[in-house]
């Protein structure tokens, strides 16, 4: 009996050391996109913002094209060479075509392997695509499509294809300074004088760095790292504190547009 | 009162670790919870009906329909995965005995097969359970499935009715036939019962990996869907890990016969039945992370998207997980063979390398439990320069890790080896070169691996992911070559003394214990990954989970719930182990007269 009852316990202490193990790791729930209507009268930098939400949440496109060296071509500056890559296609065509027909081109040194964006499991319809379309042209360069656009894939995605899906983000009222002081980023950089801490100040950098740069600096901490900065700090940061989890397109939106307003005080 | 002391103790802190982790699991609970009623509120509006007005779902209450579903699901194959090994390694050691006029491989074989008749009733039980839970609980999907799958039905039953004939045949019939003829039916059981699982591979590899289907889902080829991109690797995968499995379950079977154990024969007898499952479970184990790349090229074949999901999305944290079960795995099976080898005259000599073993082990564990990048809060992040640590991100990429798990297969080789020469002296004239072919394989292998490895580091990803096939097949290599030279070097060998079974520490037995519990907490982790990588969708891609139910839960939560099922198993494996011992009870005899109602006493003296 005493065999049996120490086999038992035995059994118990093991397995409790596994369910331990798995509660050292980090823990995260993971929702399915939700339903969004898109308006036909969404301006540019409210369809970068749509399109950025997407890039980094329903499209999964960060998976693999987040970093330089990664799994498939990084998307700094795609904005800036779209047009280029395939002689005689436009920007926003060539855009297109690597969004529903993504194995058609492969860029030089890389493998076919990229999901075609309208289709499951990704399932965008096309107005999801257009938005999608703006952040990369914005990535570098200045985005050009409106929900007006038509391209050779118009009408390819269902119009229910996912149900007009966007990554889940909470609306808040927030205002510029509550944000920066909520997502703690004052905790490395000043915003009331100019000076260094961990990183640049931020109390003129209305005037070094444009919407876009700020909205990049803000998705990809990385990609352009101001000298004499160490790259990943910032990005760990906000992972600590949830920011690509928590923050929703309004607050974004709100944050660079008060980032763009820090002139120096002029 | 001072012996008694220790044990009490452990009992009352095991008591007070299970309070504050069952207290842990339903706060996660009640948060799950919480969110499935929030969304199915939400949903409440039109979610329960698809367009046709037919109920997509029903609710099971306090845990959930998908809770229970998983529970079932898990040990329903935890069971049948137990009852397709063990026909396996019963046949091949029952062939042994035939071979060599052994008789105690035909008892061994027999006493695996005790094991049989129970853990079968209980897998065609909770079979059943998971047929009408899914059937109640998620119509919607089952009716998707029944028209893909509606061919498979048939033979899926008739196999079934074999394999009870064949099983009950090869039970009952031990002994009663010629040995030809047993042995046949135990290769009969085991082609049905390898046919049974290929049919239901087919069922759930089609839900992660569809085909044969449009883009809408309507059937195109039957033959298409069964055979879609996961199954063969799936079946591959799941063929060798079930004698991995059932293997450590006999192995436990025997350590918990042996720590009951009366006499020195029982006890000689038992020991020698834990070490024979336990070589099973290894030998089985060994090829497993073979089997399991190709699956995962297979995911990535199929889907770029499934694939990052699985290793470098919501569910790359629970490799971590993984790897420290396999390094435990590795680390509980050399250390059974480090004590094993105590019962061995003559293998002190080889004493002094399990130090080295360990380090080797300890180093390869460490390897592969690296994460690629590390949380940390904002304090530490800032002093270690950003996500990824400065010396240890180096150890987190797949070049470490591939290297580390090949390494470490070398070693539990090594460890083995050493293992079954413990008692032998070659008498071979030529064993000096032999030994040192031996010794220069292993050597340019180990050499080879951790060159490849290095120089993952300065070529291109799709290089990188290359070099994994060369280093699988050169360990493969090592492995075969040195044990076909081992075969003629100890042919006739010198015996340096006897194995003394039965002579072996309680601890070895442990480790035994060890070793399943770990392949079971591993497989019902593995079981989650594979089906939780469809995320929201029920058949990935065509058909959405749209129920309160279709977010991916924490892995905190998905442990408890592995951890739950685990305990379940072994409680229910109690009960196969303590029936399987009621054939070796004596027979019940009547105290006095008013229990004789039979006159057996009577009969007795007569």
């Amino acid at each position: 009996m005493k065999n049996a009852l120490t086999i038992f316990i035995f059994t118990i202490l093991t397995t409790l050391f596994y369910w331990y193990v798995g509660q050292q790791v980090p823990q995260k729930v993971t929702y399915p996109p939700k339903k969004l209507e898109l308006r036909d009268d969404l301006t540019t930098d409210e369809m970068i913002e749509i399109g950025a939400e997407i890039v980094n949440g329903k499209g999964t496109c960060q998976s693999c094209h987040g970093l330089p060296g990664g799994r498939f071509p990084s998307l700094d500056n795609v904005g800036a060479i779209a047009a280029s890559r395939i002689e005689g296609m436009s920007e926003v065509e060539y855009l297109a075509e690597s969004l529903y027909d993504p194995n058609k081109f492969i860029v030089d040194g890389y493998l076919p392997g990229m999901p075609q964006a309208h289709k499951a499991p990704i399932s965008l319809n096309d107005k999801e695509i257009l938005c999608v379309i703006a952040y990369l042209q914005n990535q570098g360069g200045s985005p050009t499509v409106s929900m007006q656009t038509s391209h050779s894939f118009t009408g390819t995605a269902p119009e229910d294809a996912g149900g007009g899906q966007v990554a889940a983000a909470p609306a808040s009222n927030l205002d510029g300074p509550a944000i920066v002081e909520t997502y703690l980023c004052l905790t490395c950089h000043k915003v009331d004088g100019p000076g260094d801490m961990v990183g640049p100040s931020l109390y003129d950098v209305g005037n070094r760095m444009d919407k876009a740069a700020l909205y990049e600096s803000l998705l990809d901490p990385d990609a352009t790292l101001t000298e004499g900065y160490a790259g990943g700090v910032m990005k760990a940061t906000l992972d600590g504190v949830g920011f690509y989890d928590k923050v929703s397109s309004k607050e974004m939106k709100t944050l660079v547009d008060y980032l763009a307003s820090m002139k120096g005080g002029n | 009162m001072k012996k008694k002391l220790p044990f009490y103790l452990i009992a009352t802190v095991v008591v007070v670790l299970m309070l504050i982790a069952l207290n842990h699991l339903w706060t996660n609970w009640d948060a799950a919870r919480e969110l499935s009623n929030a969304l199915a509120e939400k949903d409440a509006a039109g979610a329960p009906m698809d367009d046709g007005g037919t109920l997509e779902y029903r609710e099971f209450p306090v845990i959930g329909s998908r809770v229970l579903v998983w529970m079932i699901a898990e040990l329903h194959l935890m069971f049948a995965a137990f009852v397709l090994a063990v026909p396996m390694f019963a046949v091949i050691i029952e062939f042994i005995g035939y071979y060599t006029g052994d008789k105690r491989y035909d008892d061994l074989a027999y006493e695996f097969t005790k094991l049989l008749s129970t853990s079968f009733s209980f897998t065609a039980t909770l079979g059943a359970m998971l047929t009408f839970a899914l059937i109640i609980l998620y119509p919607r999907l089952m009716g998707y499935l029944v028209n893909i799958f509606s061919w498979t039905f048939l033979p899926y039953v008739l196999l079934f009715f074999a394999e009870a004939g064949f099983l009950y045949s090869y039970y009952y019939g031990w002994g009663k036939f010629s040995p030809k003829v047993h042995l046949a039916l135990g290769i009969g059981l085991n082609i049905v019962g390898t046919g049974i699982m290929f049919i239901a591979n087919a069922w759930l590899t089609f839900m992660n990996s569809p085909a044969g289907v449009t883009e809408t889902g309507a059937l195109i080829s039957t033959w298409d869907a069964i055979n879609n991109f996961t199954w063969m690797p799936i079946n591959i995968h799941r063929l060798i890990a079930n004698v991995a499995f059932g293997g450590s379950i006999a192995a436990a079977y025997g350590a918990f016969k042996f720590l009951g154990a009366k006499t020195d024969e029982e006890r000689a007898h038992y020991d020698w039945m834990g070490y024979i499952g336990n070589f099973i479970a290894i030998i089985a184990f060994l090829p497993l992370p073979f089997a399991g790349y190709w699956l995962g090229k297979e995911i990535y074949a199929y889907s770029q998207t499934l694939g990052i999901v699985m290793m470098g999305g919501t569910f790359s944290w629970l490799f971590i997980i993984q790897a420290v079960l396999i390094g435990n795995l590795f680390l509980g099976a050399n250390y059974y063979l480090w004590v094993s080898m105590e019962r061995i005259e003559g293998a002190e000599r080889y004493r002094k390398a399990i130090k080295w073993l360990l380090a080797s082990i300890t180093i390869c564990f460490i390897v592969w439990a690296t994460p690629h990048s590390l949380v940390a809060s904002i304090e530490e992040a800032r002093k270690m320069g950003g996500a990824h640590h400065p010396i240890l991100g180096v150890l987190g990429v797949m070049s470490a890790k591939n290297t580390a798990v090949n390494v470490l297969i070398l070693t539990t080789y090594l460890s083995f080896l050493l293992y079954r020469r413990g008692n032998k002296e070659a008498t071979h004239p030529r064993a000096s070169l032999l030994k040192n072919i031996q010794f220069g394989i292993f050597s340019v292998v180990t050499i080879f691996v951790i060159v490849l490895g290095v120089a993952g580091y300065f070529v291109d990803a799709t290089t990188r992911i290359g070099f994994s096939v060369p280093q699988v097949l050169s360990v493969l290599f090592a492995m075969i070559s040195i044990a076909a030279i081992d075969v003629f070097l100890f042919r006739n060998a010198k015996s340096k003394g006897e194995i003394k079974w039965g002579q072996i520490k309680a601890r070895a037995q442990y480790a035994l214990f060890f070793l399943a519990i770990t392949f079971t907490w591993l497989m019902g982790l593995m079981g989650y990954v594979r089906a939780g990588l469809r995320q929201h969708y029920h058949v990935y891609g065509i058909m959405e989970d749209t129920s309160a139910h279709a977010f991916t839960p924490t892995l905190g939560f998905a442990a408890g719930v592995v951890s739950v099922t685990v305990l379940i198993f072994f409680a229910l494996i109690a009960i196969v182990f303590w029936l399987s011992s009621l054939s070796t009870k004596k027979k019940w005899e009547p105290k006095d007269a008013s229990d004789d109602v039979y006159g057996l006493a009577e009969e007795a003296r007569s």
